[in-house]
């Protein structure tokens, strides 16, 4: 096919990419994936599945979101979770601390949270992005620490290591109920999943863009990105600061559904290392992976706590195998290391190669 | 020489600044302590910054390394003083050779972990940094796992040999005994190092190797060899700095290396990547002034630390030792 006089190779290929947009394999699958998450309140699952549902359609789309930062920007930051918390502490301050809670209060949150994490992303990049790549990782880890020392010690404002549980206004208050004879809690439950997707196909729509483009370039060849007349610096700080703020909304959101935010589940390590697998095993510089990481991760950490009572029966004898059944990450670790090394491009890069290989073997070039 | 006259400077007047808010007899028992925190982090720091300068590879794991070198001293020092009784001894020489046989352990046990990470884990993946930095962090995740599964998962009281706690009174001063043990490992650790790199041939080929590592390979020389040995001493190194800081803290839990490693981080970045002096300036620079602002401000000595490090990465993006590779 050869492109149309007049359209850069860029163009050229947008308008290619655009015209298969609805004829691509997987789009009916991406749909049904829509539909369940939309029609699994319907079957009036128990809480806990409720819960696991939204819990990975969050933390899928606070993975993209990091996917946007490491995978098709290639920078390394240890600091997404913390603008994570930043969004779920905004909320659960603006909320809890103003006086009787009403929604501009959240919107107020949000918006606060937003502005915080933007201004915060742009400040550690400005003096960052400038040195070593390599620079990045350890300075967002260092802030990231930070981040969370500040949110245990400055207790009188987030309640240190307790952390808050504020009063939610209106619909997302516990036990309210919402319009159409819907509990506030399917409404949560439906704004929270409306608010992922608005930010997944945000994020789909910014790595396909020119933008994204440029910066799978800088990804891939900074030198040759810089020699081209690209800003590389620029770019890399615009990518870095649209993931932040997007990671915030989402902690907003974890705010919203949880009711209830501490330094542990919002900013700490742990989540950071949760997404890290999270997109890894999913397959980075893949968007959607993040889908497979999240259900991946969140199932089996759901399920895991059977297993140990399962081992603690099994192995009562022993102090040291109850251990082993009992430290679940551990295994995590080896599978992470496993996967990064066998299948560096996580489950849905690996698929995707393999189909890719498959198309070719069908229509072999000649 | 040029170097050494501002340094000198600067470190007198660091020194020297506190003055004005704290109490000289304050002042000295907190610069001791400060030099020996200082001391410790530079154990950990100059491994990750050789390991670093040599091979180009970001060694997550190094906190790990930490940990397994202090439980494994805690270990031996548990079971010696658990025999014979040797860290409630009175004799200088007994406490001196449990302390001894401990560092022992701790160095063999991280330099063992140390060749095997490097052969296994590491090796496959030079020249990705993504990949360094991932599976030396699946790494660490194990490892810190494996601890808890062998020694677990809470704090524990690491013996200290009498002679070492406790403090001495010099003319109405208080000096901890322990840091003072702690800042001459530290300062005989550098001047080994320092002789190491600058008087050896093998110190000269690392260096030419930090320098320009497929050069060192034309000219004959196995640098997978090099890269192994200086993965190794560096976690030896870590180790070390494990048990010292165990001792230091009299205790031991699973997670003090990735405290320390945030620390360490932080003086490799102010010392500048690669350099052995730049780790040791920035790991005194953090452990004074963390203890200075600490006794003034208690909350806000985390953040001192922090504030350092953007301040010298404003004037020296590299680092104040930095060479910009």
């Amino acid at each position: 096919m050869s492109a149309p006089a007049g359209l850069s190779p860029v163009q050229a290929a947008r308008e290619a990419a655009r015209r298969e947009r609805w004829r691509e394999p997987t789009v009916g699958l991406r749909l049904v994936l829509l539909l369940a998450w939309a029609l699994l309140p319907l079957t009036a699952p128990s809480f806990q599945t409720l819960d696991l549902a939204l819990k990975i359609a969050l933390f899928a789309t606070l993975a993209a979101s990091f996917d946007v930062v490491i995978g098709y920007t290639g920078i390394v930051s240890f600091g997404h979770a913390m603008f994570f918390g930043f969004g779920a502490y905004a909320v659960a301050l603006a909320v809890g601390k103003l006086g009787a809670p009403t929604y501009g209060h959240v919107l107020l949150g949000f918006l606060v949270g937003m502005a915080v994490s933007a201004t915060v992303a742009i400040v550690i990049g400005a003096f960052s992005l400038r040195v070593k790549a390599l620079f990045f990782a350890m300075i967002t880890l260092a802030f990231a620490e930070f981040a969370l020392i500040l949110a245990v010690q400055w207790s009188a404002l987030t309640g240190g290591e307790d952390g808050l549980s504020p009063k939610l206004p209106g619909v997302f208050a516990a036990g309210a109920s919402g319009p159409f004879g819907l509990s506030g809690r399917l409404v949560t439950y439906y704004t929270v999943l409306a608010v992922c997707l608005g930010c997944f196909l945000m994020m789909r729509r910014f790595v396909h863009s020119p933008l994204g483009r440029t910066l799978q370039a800088i990804r891939d060849n900074e030198l040759r990105a810089e020699a081209l007349g690209y800003r590389t610096f620029v770019f890399q700080l615009v990518a870095s600061s649209f993931g932040s703020v997007v990671a915030t909304v989402l902690g907003g959101c974890y705010t919203l559904w949880v009711r209830y935010v501490n330094p542990e589940s919002a900013l700490g390590i742990p989540i950071m290392l949760d997404v890290l697998l999270m997109v890894i095993i999913g397959g980075i510089g893949t968007l959607y992976g993040g889908i497979v990481g999240a259900a991946v991760l969140l199932t089996a950490r759901t399920l895991l706590p059977n297993l140990r009572g399962l081992g603690a029966t099994m192995f009562s004898g022993s102090e040291i195998l109850q251990r082993l059944s009992e430290r679940w990450l551990l295994y995590f670790g080896i599978l992470f290391i496993l996967v990064v090394f066998f299948f560096p491009r996580g489950v849905l890069g690996t698929l995707r190669e393999v189909a890719a290989r498959r198309r070719r073997g069908a229509a072999p070039e000649g | 020489m040029r170097r050494v006259l501002p340094f000198a400077v600067g470190a007198a007047l660091l020194l020297l600044l506190p003055l004005a808010a704290i109490e000289p007899r304050a002042w000295l028992t907190l610069t001791v302590a400060g030099l020996a925190m200082g001391m410790l982090i530079f154990l950990v720091a100059s491994g990750l910054t050789l390991i670093f300068g040599l091979m180009d590879v970001l060694n997550f794991a190094h906190g790990a390394l930490f940990s397994w070198g202090a439980y494994a001293g805690f270990t031996v020092a548990v079971a010696i003083n658990g025999r014979w009784g040797w860290a409630a001894s009175p004799s200088i020489w007994l406490n001196a050779g449990l302390l001894m046989l401990a560092v022992a352990a701790a160095v063999a046990v991280a330099f063992t972990l140390g060749v095997v990470l490097e052969r296994v884990i590491v090796r496959p993946v030079y020249g990705q940094h993504l990949f360094q930095i991932l599976i030396t962090l699946g790494a660490t995740i194990v490892l810190e796992e494996l601890i808890r599964i062998a020694w677990g998962p809470n704090d524990q009281v690491m013996p200290v040999p009498v002679t070492f706690r406790g403090s001495w009174d010099v003319a109405d001063v208080v000096i901890l005994r322990f840091p003072v043990i702690a800042i001459a490992l530290g300062v005989s650790v550098y001047a080994g190092m320092w002789w190491l790199l600058h008087r050896t041939r093998v110190g000269l080929i690392v260096r030419a190797g930090v320098e320009n590592n497929e050069m060192v390979q034309v000219m004959g020389h196995d640098i997978r060899r090099y890269f192994t040995a200086v993965f190794a001493a560096g976690s030896g190194l870590a180790g070390v700095g494990g048990l010292m800081w165990g001792m230091f803290s009299q205790s031991v839990r699973p997670s003090m290396g990735g405290e320390q490693l945030i620390f360490a981080f932080i003086v490799v970045i102010i010392g500048g990547l690669g350099s052995v002096t730049g780790s040791l300036v920035g790991a005194l620079l953090v452990g004074l002034s963390y203890n200075y602002v600490a006794y003034l401000v208690p909350k806000a000595a985390i953040g001192v630390t922090m504030a350092i490090m953007v301040l010298v990465l404003l004037v020296r993006p590299t680092g104040l030792y930095g060479t910009g590779k």
